[in-house]
C-alpha cells in the first residue's frame, strides 16, 4: 500500500499508518540477540544493493563483494552471453575462497588450492584427477546467489528462492528510477566508512532532517533548511509497503559559499548538455528497505547503503553516480567538488551516531522517543520488528 | 625543470603550491587537506581562488587526454582546491575538529583518478 502525504510540514498521521505514537524499545539498537534475528529475518532474505552494472562493462568483468553479516564473499560476473550471475566465492571441492581479487576480467577462476577451474558461468570446467572423485563435474558448479538489476543498480538476495523478484520488490520506484541518471551511469565517485553503531541507528540519522541545523550548520543545512523551514520538514512523505520516500524541501535562497557557486556553475552546464538536470524526481529521497537510500539531486545523485557487521558496527558505502567520462576540466572539477562536499556533510554525522550508540548500549534507556518528522524511523523499526516477529513465529512453527 | 615551466604560462603564481598540494587521486588530495595546517590552507586558497576559474577556462580548451604534463599538473592542483575550499569556506574554525572524523570517510574512487600519471 502506498500512502502519500504532501505539503510543507505535513507529517502523516502515525495512526493512519498504523504505527502508533508510543516510545520505541531501545534494545533492538544494540542487543546482539536481536541482531542475530535481523540477520536471518531480513538480511539473508532481502534484496540488497551492492553495486552497479557499470562495474561489469564487458563479458568477463567481475566484482567481489564481502557481506559481513553473512560471513560471505559474493562473486558477480558478466558471462560471454552477457548474462550477469552471482555465486558464493567458494570452491566446491573443499571450500577455499576462489579469488582474493575485488574486481577484474576473467573467463575462468582457478582455485589456488587444487586448481579446480570454474567458468564465469559458475560451471566446473576442469579438476585435476577428477576421475578419482565420487561426484560428477556437472554437480560441482559454484553455489548460486540470486542477482538482478534495476535502473542499473545491482542487487543480490541470499535467499536461495526469493519470495519476490527484484522488480516486484521495488515496484513503487522502478518506473521513476529508470528515468533517472543512475540508470545510465557509467562511472561513480565513492567513499566508504565503518562506524561503531548499529545499522538502524546509522541509517536513521539519514532519514530525518531534524538534526541538520545542529550538526550541519556550516556544510549542509543551506539546501534543506532555512528561515521558513528551520527543522527541514519535507514537503511530502510517501509510504510504500516497507519502503518510504520524502520530497525534500527546497530553500529558495540557500547560502552558498563562493567556491560552491563556482563549482556547481561548472557542473550544471555539463549536466544540462547531457540532459540530466531536468527530471521530475530531483528532490526525491528514496529509503529502500532495509538499508539503502537514493537521492535524485542532479548535482549530487548519490546512493548510500548501510550494511551491518555486528549489532554495534556497520559499514556504509556512498556512491555518486555519473553518466559518461569527464567531458572536460570543468566537469571533472565539478564532480570532485560535489563528492568532497557530500563527504564533508557525511563526516559530520559520525560523532553523534557513535555517541548515540554508546548511550543506548549502556542500557540506561528502555525506550527512545520520536517526533512527527521521525515517523520515517518509526516506519523502519515497525517493519524490522514485523519481520523479526514473523521469523520467530516461523521458527517456532517449524519446531512444533 | 624551472618553477615557471611546472605549470602553463599565466599560472606561475601557483608553482610554490605544487609540491605539497598536487596529488594523483581524490583520496590523496583529501589527505593533503587532512595533514595541512591553517596557514598552508589559507596561502593556497588565497593564491588559487582567483586563478581556478581562469585555469578551468584554459584547460577546457583541450580534451583531457591531450593535456601535457604541465596541464595535468594544473588540473590536479585545481582539483586540490576543491578540498581546500571546503576547509576555508565551510568548516573554517571547525576544520581541526572536522579533520578528526573525516578520514573515516575513505575515498575509494573518483572519475579524476583515471587521469594519466
Amino acid at each position: 500500500m502506498t500512502t502519500q502525504v504532501a505539503g510543507p510540514g505535513a507529517a502523516p498521521s502515525e495512526q493512519e499508518l498504523a504505527l502508533g505514537t508510543g516510545p520505541i524499545p531501545a534494545g533492538p539498537y544494540y542487543r546482539p540477540e536481536y541482531f542475530e534475528l535481523e540477520r536471518e529475518a531480513i538480511f539473508r532474505r532481502t534484496w540488497l544493493n551492492i553495486g552497479h552494472v557499470c562495474e561489469l562493462p564487458e563479458a568477463g568483468s567481475f566484482i567481489v563483494r564481502q557481506l559481513d553479516f553473512a560471513n560471505a564473499s559474493i562473486l558477480i560476473t558478466r558471462g560471454k552471453d552477457d548474462v550477469i550471475r552471482a555465486f558464493h566465492n567458494v570452491c566446491t571441492h573443499r571450500g577455499t575462497q576462489l579469488t582474493q581479487e575485488t574486481c577484474g576480467k576473467r573467463a575462468t577462476f582457478t582455485c589456488p588450492y587444487h586448481a579446480w577451474t570454474f567458468g564465469n558461468d559458475g560451471e566446473l570446467r576442469a579438476a585435476p584427477d577428477m576421475d578419482r572423485f565420487y561426484v560428477d563435474k556437472k554437480d560441482c558448479g559454484l553455489p548460486k546467489v540470486s542477482v538482478d538489476v534495476c535502473a542499473g543498480l545491482l542487487f543480490v538476495n541470499l535467499d536461495p528462492a526469493p519470495k519476490q523478484g527484484l522488480r516486484e520488490y521495488l515496484r513503487p520506484f522502478v518506473e521513476q528510477w529508470e528515468t533517472m541518471p543512475v540508470a545510465k551511469a557509467t562511472t561513480f565517485s565513492e567513499y566508504v566508512y565503518e562506524i561503531d553503531a548499529n545499522w538502524k541507528l546509522t541509517y536513521d540519522n539519514f532519514q530525518e532532517n531534524y538534526h541538520l541545523r545542529f550538526i550541519h550548520p556550516r556544510s549542509g543545512g543551506g539546501g534543506a533548511v532555512g528561515p521558513d523551514n528551520p527543522f527541514g520538514y519535507p514537503v511530502g512523505y510517501g509510504f510504500h509497503g516497507e519502503h518510504r520516500t520524502q520530497t525534500i524541501w527546497t530553500n529558495p535562497a540557500p547560502k552558498l559559499s563562493p567556491a560552491q557557486l563556482q563549482a556547481f556553475g561548472k557542473l550544471v552546464p555539463a549536466l544540462m548538455q547531457r540532459g540530466l538536470m531536468d527530471h521530475p524526481y530531483g528532490r526525491a529521497y528514496y529509503a529502500v528497505f532495509p538499508n539503502m537510500f537514493m537521492i535524485g539531486t542532479p548535482t549530487q545523485p548519490f546512493v548510500h547503503y548501510v550494511m551491518p557487521i555486528s549489532a554495534t558496527r556497520s559499514r556504509g558505502v556512498i556512491r555518486i553516480y555519473w553518466v559518461g567520462d569527464d567531458m572536460n576540466a570543468s566537469e571533472r572539477y565539478g564532480r570532485e567538488f560535489s563528492m568532497a562536499m557530500a563527504r564533508d556533510v557525511h563526516s559530520e554525522d559520525r560523532a553523534v551516531i557513535e555517541a548515540g550508540q554508546r548511550g543506548l548500549g549502556s542500557g540506561a534507556l528502555e525506550h527512545i522517543h520520536l517526533q512527527q518528522q521521525e515517523v520515517l524511523l518509526r516506519h523502519l523499526m515497525h517493519h524490522v520488528d514485523a519481520k523479526v516477529q514473523a521469523y520467530k513465529a516461523e521458527k517456532a512453527g517449524g519446531a512444533a | 625543470m624551472s618553477q615557471a615551466s611546472v605549470l602553463p604560462a599565466g599560472f606561475e603564481a601557483l608553482a610554490p603550491f605544487v609540491e605539497f598540494w598536487e596529488a594523483d587521486t581524490a583520496a590523496g588530495r583529501a589527505h593533503r587537506r587532512d595533514i595541512s595546517d591553517e596557514a598552508a590552507r589559507l596561502a593556497f586558497y588565497n593564491a588559487a581562488n582567483e586563478l581556478v576559474p581562469k585555469a578551468l577556462e584554459y584547460l577546457d580548451r583541450k580534451p583531457l587526454e591531450q593535456f601535457d604534463e604541465s596541464e595535468q599538473r594544473l588540473m590536479r592542483l585545481v582539483l586540490g582546491f576543491a578540498h581546500v575550499a571546503m576547509a576555508v569556506e565551510l568548516q573554517r574554525e571547525e576544520e581541526p575538529k572536522h579533520a578528526r572524523y573525516r578520514p573515516f570517510m575513505r575515498i575509494t574512487r573518483a572519475p579524476a583518478d583515471a587521469l594519466p600519471a
